[in-house]
């Protein structure tokens, strides 16, 4: 894929019609609302005041938040990856009994995050949660308040977020040639040399892609610390949140998203550099399907095993203490005493019943599905473009698609809000400001960047000898678009929509600024029944919502994955790989960035 | 394969809408059609951040009954806030309510409210709102309760400074761990106040700011997601900051009793005020709604069935009896507002930075 | 050298081999023949410890490796797709095994090195990543790596099936000739009977997972013990009970008229035989005619079978599709296999057929 000139690119028709479409795009909706909302927080009276940098800098909380925050988003880089990928290996490289099953509870992190799972924890693990409570009976002298701080938020993002090593590791592993490994047997290496020397060195690529991610999830942690840091370990996103919610303090918002996002596209720029000659594309073309491998030593067989079914103990407790206790009073969440009578259905009933009733649900999954599909579809074709052409003009556009990326979204919204309150020719003198789109487009936004660089990935990984064929029997661009990429991306964008989809089902920060006030979405609702603020049931309402909501998000994952892996013969999933790429979004709080995955793009094959 | 081209299209076009649908300011556009309700034209909006514990039902119901069609929209008092600033120019919301005097005095330093005068603008203290745009209607007494259970009356801290001054009450009060709630800003207010200085840092001395240092350094922060009192049921800590509508409920969801501290100097009152917001194309129908939800009789059912205390004198007597004798013996401490809301900005920024560990 | 005896190999409950015993002499360059499914990738694996058989004895050197892992039993491989390691350099690909053994670094190196130069790797091209190279310095790293342990054994598992043609013809003489240098037992897979004839000191040929004959190239190729064999290997024409009694008639030969018949092309001829022999005349008429510059190819329709035949392009006049002409052929050279069973006829003696 060599440099294409610009104007070669500029004659093609269907260029330039995308070209037109996505240039108004991001300069109605990308560039132009935030420069708005920049102008004016950092331009206040039109001359540029310094006066947010000297306030952070000089503030020693805020520096250590921050300096937390990195430290996190280091450590987590590490955590995550040791953990998960031991979880994949023994689902899907050692012969373990039960892994079917193991799955199940390692995935557990695809339907469920954020606050819920942090307390989910806290209810195991924190003073008064059941595993204390048992080891303080066997150590009458440990302290219950063992779990908090830098090592208990570290603990659960760790679990919270392998999500990533799950879809991406996962599949550059089925994807590696068995018999390099059994070369290396032939060789005389031993099982442990053949992962360490073989195995993992061919993962690299995608091991790279997903430190990225858990970096970024590390920057943008949020409930985790709200819930366990304890007074000695706070992050940044709250107080970014705070900011950002108060006029008067929006410029220090911006500064620290601003810098995140800095320190995001650096880790991004280093990242690179290092993969560079790193992307292992096997040479061979036919590879043989991976078998799993028998531990042959016996004691670290058990040793494994044993591992493996504690991690999948710790994976799954939280999930089922979330689904009994939205069966029980909300008193008995806050206060921990759970006991079977205290089950009841009613948490449920008023969920369901209230006035609103079933009706946010629907919005929501309107809104989701539509953002989702939008997002997904448009950059169906930017995605190929970019993939496709290599200029200064096609990087110019791919930058510009990633703003998202380093604003918190409750910036973005009010960048709409204070853009388009008023008729803007840009978009047809149109007001946007109280109409049902302006959410949806807010929506579309902020999945840009995640899609694009998963579809780009997946156009990547077509064979390019299949267009040149097509081209060649004298099929159109359009034609060949539809007719033989769309089919071969589809499986990818079919889960990158779900992704997509799940991941709006319950936003919060976008839809408080943008939502029609008729049309409001579960969001909203389940904030308004959750705050503590807002009487004792909230608590027992968040996990009422949660259960509801790891049932959409697993029936999404379902439909997507679940059928997907039924079909899948081998020749199937050669397709899907990049799919698979695709990154749920990190779960524990990414409101800043965190949201997108560097392309792991099928390295070895 | 077709149905793909569908799939395809549809996205194409839903695109092309949201990109040019919007042609004019009806809130509603075609690509939402199917979940945006047809009729919209004749519901009021009612922005408020008083709408959780079936508050928002009730007065939906209420409505209903007294012929207004009403759209409640929660959102806390920040969100709320920001919102109605932010929307000045194409507002959604008819009518707000539920804010307090600080917030409402930031939507109205931004010339997002149409002064409107309520029928019963008479049988209300004029100096609890504005006497021009909003008008009071709850009074929220912001106050630091005890579990007296554990603590009797004499061993009680007598005022905030007791809760860092004293040994014995350090770390067992719960302090606040982010400055975005009504009550926490008021709590801070009803502080800083006692300490202006004008020639100190934003108008507060060093003592002051002292004051706040210690707050957070001896407090127990507040734990996301755990109710205060849940945790004082668990014994983690004996007290904190409440507003008083709320006490009387969760004394018996978390079977714990409070006693509330009447510092010498008073109590932060916040009065809860109800607004017409600027720009509304329903006014009339909103003023309407303005002067029946203000009125005695609804802010007594009101009061009535949520433990509030309304500033209208005659819905007064359909009060709480409990209620009112507490606000009626309570003293209420003397700040100025007008300075609170020029300042307050200003101090959250330099709590959450330097005093916030 | 190698023995494997009465080997049965299942995959649950499908029986990849059903019964195998083959040997393999020491520094015989010996393949295993036949299509895509016919076992003998299985039988290969099975000798280098990948499968374990579910019956019988795998000897190498002597020794009882049944039950050895694949590094114990000294055979080197080369797999179908060289397999070989893409995070690794040329050298450290080389290198691995000898890593794996603990040899210090100065003798690996050593040793890698002194490998490289005689699979003609140069030195410039150790360091690089494997991905960079041709195929055929592919093939040469996969060999090198395999040789580098002294393996007693060579195990080669369709290793140019993924090149194309004229790769494939230049990289069979490279392992042909490395084979020869190391003098190392070689056992080789492939479906590609031109490799297996060129390349091979012996041959089995598989079929279903039974070895249907075992020997030399020429061996199997002049006298192919059954019908399959026959079929696979070389191309021949299907002759008709009418063409075989044609045949009788005009000689006097004794051959079966119940039995299936194949001739070899280039066993029939247009032309009178130039030498000597016992050879006959049958008529026909002419087909097809396909030039291919050194030779053409003819379909001649005779007696009702069709006899492919090759005529050297030397100049002179050939006759044209459509004309009259005579087939000819020796008797002898008529393959001859049981219709029901598929086993030759005529055990053929050897020394009779040499031209």
């Amino acid at each position: 894929m060599s440099s294409t000139p610009v104007r070669r690119m500029a004659r093609s028709p269907f260029v330039l019609v995308v070209g037109v479409v996505l240039t108004w795009f991001i300069a109605a909706f990308l560039v132009w609302p935030n420069i708005n909302v920049l102008m004016a927080t950092f331009f206040p009276d039109g001359s540029f005041s310094g006066r947010a940098a000297e306030k952070l800098f000089s503030s020693q909380r805020a520096m250590k938040a921050l300096g937390n925050s990195f430290l996190l988003a280091v450590a987590l880089s590490i955590t995550v990856n040791v953990v998960g990928i031991f979880i994949v290996l023994v689902t899907y490289y050692f012969r373990i009994r039960g892994s079917r099953i193991l799955f199940l509870g390692y995935a557990s992190t695809f339907i469920y995050g954020g606050i819920v799972l942090a307390a989910g924890y806290k209810f195991i693990y924190g003073d008064k949660g059941i595993v204390t409570s048992l080891l303080v009976l066997v150590f009458p002298g440990m302290d219950p308040a063992w779990f908090s701080g830098f090592f208990a938020v570290l603990v659960v993002m760790t679990f919270a977020t392998t999500t990533n090593h799950m879809l991406f590791v996962a599949n550059a592993l089925k994807g590696i040639d068995y018999q390099t490994v059994e070369a290396a047997k032939n060789l005389g290496a031993s099982t442990w040399t053949i992962l360490r020397r073989v195995v993992l060195p061919m993962l690299k690529p995608t091991l790279f892609a997903v430190t990225i991610l858990s970096f970024l999830t590390g920057l943008g942690a949020l409930s985790a610390p709200q819930v366990l840091g304890g007074r000695d370990f706070q992050t940044i996103t709250p107080m970014i949140l705070t900011f950002t919610n108060s006029p008067t303090s929006r410029d220090l918002a911006a500064l620290l998203a601003v810098i995140l996002g800095l320190a995001t596209v650096l880790m991004l720029a280093v990242m690179t550099r290092l993969e560079k000659g790193g992307t292992y594309f096997s040479v061979s073309k036919v590879s043989s399907e991976l078998q799993k491998q028998d531990i042959t030593n016996p004691v670290a067989n058990i040793a494994v095993h044993a591992a493996a079914y504690l991690l999948f103990a710790v994976y799954t407790l939280p999930v089922v203490l979330i689904v009994l206790y939205s069966f029980a009073d909300g008193a008995a969440i806050q206060t921990g005493q759970l006991s079977l009578s205290s089950l009841t259905l009613d948490n449920y009933v008023r969920v369901l019943t209230q006035q609103s009733g079933l009706r946010p649900f629907l919005v929501s999954v309107v809104y989701s599905a539509l953002a989702a599909l939008i997002a997904v579809g448009g950059l169906l074709f930017v995605a190929r473009l970019l993939q496709k052409y290599r200029n200064w003009v096609a990087s110019l556009f791919e930058y510009l698609l990633h703003i998202p990326w380093i604003l918190p979204s409750a910036l973005l919204a009010l960048g709409l809000i204070i853009s388009y309150d008023r008729p803007n020719p840009i978009v047809g003198g149109a007001v946007l400001t109280g109409t049902t789109v302006i959410l949806l487009i807010a929506f579309v936004t902020v999945k840009i960047p995640f899609t694009l660089r998963m579809l780009k990935a997946s156009f990547a990984s077509v064979n390019a000898s299949l267009e040149e064929a097509a081209a060649i029997m004298g099929a159109r661009t359009l034609y060949v678009f539809r007719r033989i990429l769309l089919p071969l991306v589809l499986p990818a964008a079919a889960a990158i929509t779900a992704l997509n989809f799940n991941s709006l089902l319950d936003d919060y920060d976008t839809a408080i600024f943008l939502a029609h006030p008729l049309v409001q979405p579960l969001g909203l609702v389940i904030k308004a029944n959750t705050d503590g603020a807002e009487g004792v049931d909230g608590v027992a309402n968040t996990f009422v919502y949660t259960v509801l909501l790891m049932v959409i998000t697993g029936i999404t994952m379902y439909l997507v994955y679940g059928r997907a892996g039924r079909r899948g013969s081998r020749k199937r999933r050669a397709a899907v790989p990049p799919v698979a790429a695709a990154a749920a979004p990190p779960p524990a709080g990414a409101s800043i960035s965190g949201e997108d995955s560097k392309l792991p793009a099928a390295p070895v094959r | 394969m077709r149905k793909l081209q569908t799939l395809v299209a549809a996205a194409v076009a839903v695109t092309l809408l949201a990109g040019c649908g919007g042609g004019t300011s009806v809130p509603a556009a075609s690509g939402e059609a199917s979940s945006a309700p047809a009729t919209s034209g004749d519901t009021l909006v009612v922005y408020t951040n008083s709408n959780g514990e079936g508050r928002g039902e009730w007065v939906t119901a209420k409505a209903a009954e007294a012929g207004f069609k009403i759209e409640i929209v929660g959102a806390g008092g920040a969100d709320a806030t920001n919102k109605l600033i932010a929307e000045k120019n194409n507002p959604i919301a008819d009518v707000a309510f539920g804010l307090n005097n600080m917030y409402f005095s930031q939507i109205k330093a931004e010339d997002a409210l149409e002064p409107y005068e309520p029928s019963w603008a008479g049988e209300v203290e004029e100096d609890l709102g504005d006497g021009e745009t909003y008008w009071p209607l709850v009074k929220q007494a912001i106050l630091l309760g005890y579990n007296s259970d554990k603590i009797s009356e004499d061993k009680a801290p007598q005022d905030w400074t007791d809760l860092w001054t004293k040994d014995e009450f350090k770390a067992r009060y719960e302090r606040v761990t982010g400055l975005g709630t009504a009550t926490a800003q008021l709590v801070f207010a009803g502080i800083l106040s006692r300490y202006r200085d004008d020639s100190g840092d934003l108008g507060i001395s060093d003592e002051g700011w002292k004051q706040v240092e210690q707050y957070f350094q001896n407090g127990s922060p507040a734990v996301a997601k755990t109710d205060l009192f849940a945790r004082i049921a668990s014994g983690e800590v004996d007290m904190g900051q409440m507003p008083s509508s709320i006490i009387a409920e969760r004394e018996k969801s978390f079977n714990v009793n409070v006693e509330t501290v009447i510092p010498s100097v008073g109590v932060p009152l916040a009065v809860e005020q109800i607004a017409l917001v600027k720009g509304t194309e329903k006014k009339e129908q909103a003023q309407k709604f303005i002067d029946w939800f203000g009125s005695a009789e609804t802010q007594g059912e009101f009061a009535k069935q949520f433990n509030s205390m309304p500033v209208n004198k005659e819905a007064g007597t359909q009060a709480n009896p409990e209620v009112v004798d507490f606000f009626a013996d309570l003293k209420q401490q003397d700040i100025d507002w007008d300075f609170v809301q020029e300042n307050m900005g200003a101090w959250v920024e330099k709590i959450e930075l330097e005093y916030m560990t | 050298m190698i023995r494997l005896d009465n080997i049965e190999v299942t995959f649950g409950d499908f029986t990849a081999i059903p019964q195998l015993d083959l040997h393999v002499r020491p520094g015989e360059f010996f393949t295993l023949l036949g299509p895509s499914g016919c076992g003998k990738t299985t039988a290969l694996r099975t000798l280098a410890g990948f499968i374990q058989p579910a019956k019988g004895t795998v000897w190498v050197d002597g020794q009882d490796v049944t039950r050895l892992p694949s590094d114990r039993r000294k055979v080197g491989m080369v797999f179908q797709n060289y397999a070989l390691f893409p995070s690794m350099s040329v050298w450290e690909n080389i290198a691995f095994g000898l890593r794996v053994r603990k040899e210090k670094p100065a003798e690996s190196d050593r040793l890698v090195r002194d490998i490289a130069r005689r699979v003609e790797l140069s030195d410039e091209q150790l360091p690089k990543n494997v991905a960079e190279l041709s195929g055929g310095q592919q093939q040469r790293v996969a060999v090198a790596r395999a040789l580098v342990l002294k393996p007693k054994i060579l195990l080669l598992d369709e290793p140019l099936s993924n090149l194309d043609a004229k790769l494939r013809h230049q990289l069979r003489q490279q392992l042909k000739d490395l084979q020869s240098e190391f003098g190392i037992t070689t056992v080789y897979v492939t479906h590609d009977q031109d490799e297996a004839l060129a390349m091979s000191d012996r041959v089995a040929v598989f079929n279903k997972g039974v070895v249907e004959q075992v020997g030399t190239p020429q061996d199997i190729y002049d006298h192919s013990a059954t019908e399959f064999v026959c079929n696979f290997i070389g191309d021949s024409s299907a002759l008709t009970p009418e063409f075989v009694a044609e045949v009788n008639r005009v000689s006097g030969a004794g051959l079966s008229t119940g039995a299936n018949s194949y001739l070899r092309v280039e066993k029939a001829s247009v032309d009178a035989p130039a030498h000597g022999g016992v050879a006959v005349g049958l008529s026909g008429r002419v087909l097809s005619r396909t030039y291919h510059g050194l030779h053409s190819r003819y379909v001649v329709r005779s007696h009702g079978a069709d006899i492919r035949l090759l005529v050297k392009e030397d100049g002179g006049s050939h006759p044209e599709p459509g004309t009259e002409t005579t087939v000819y052929l020796q008797p002898d050279h008529i393959l001859q296999y049981h219709q029901d069973t598929g086993a030759a006829l005529r055990q053929q003696d050897p020394a009779a057929a040499l031209p």
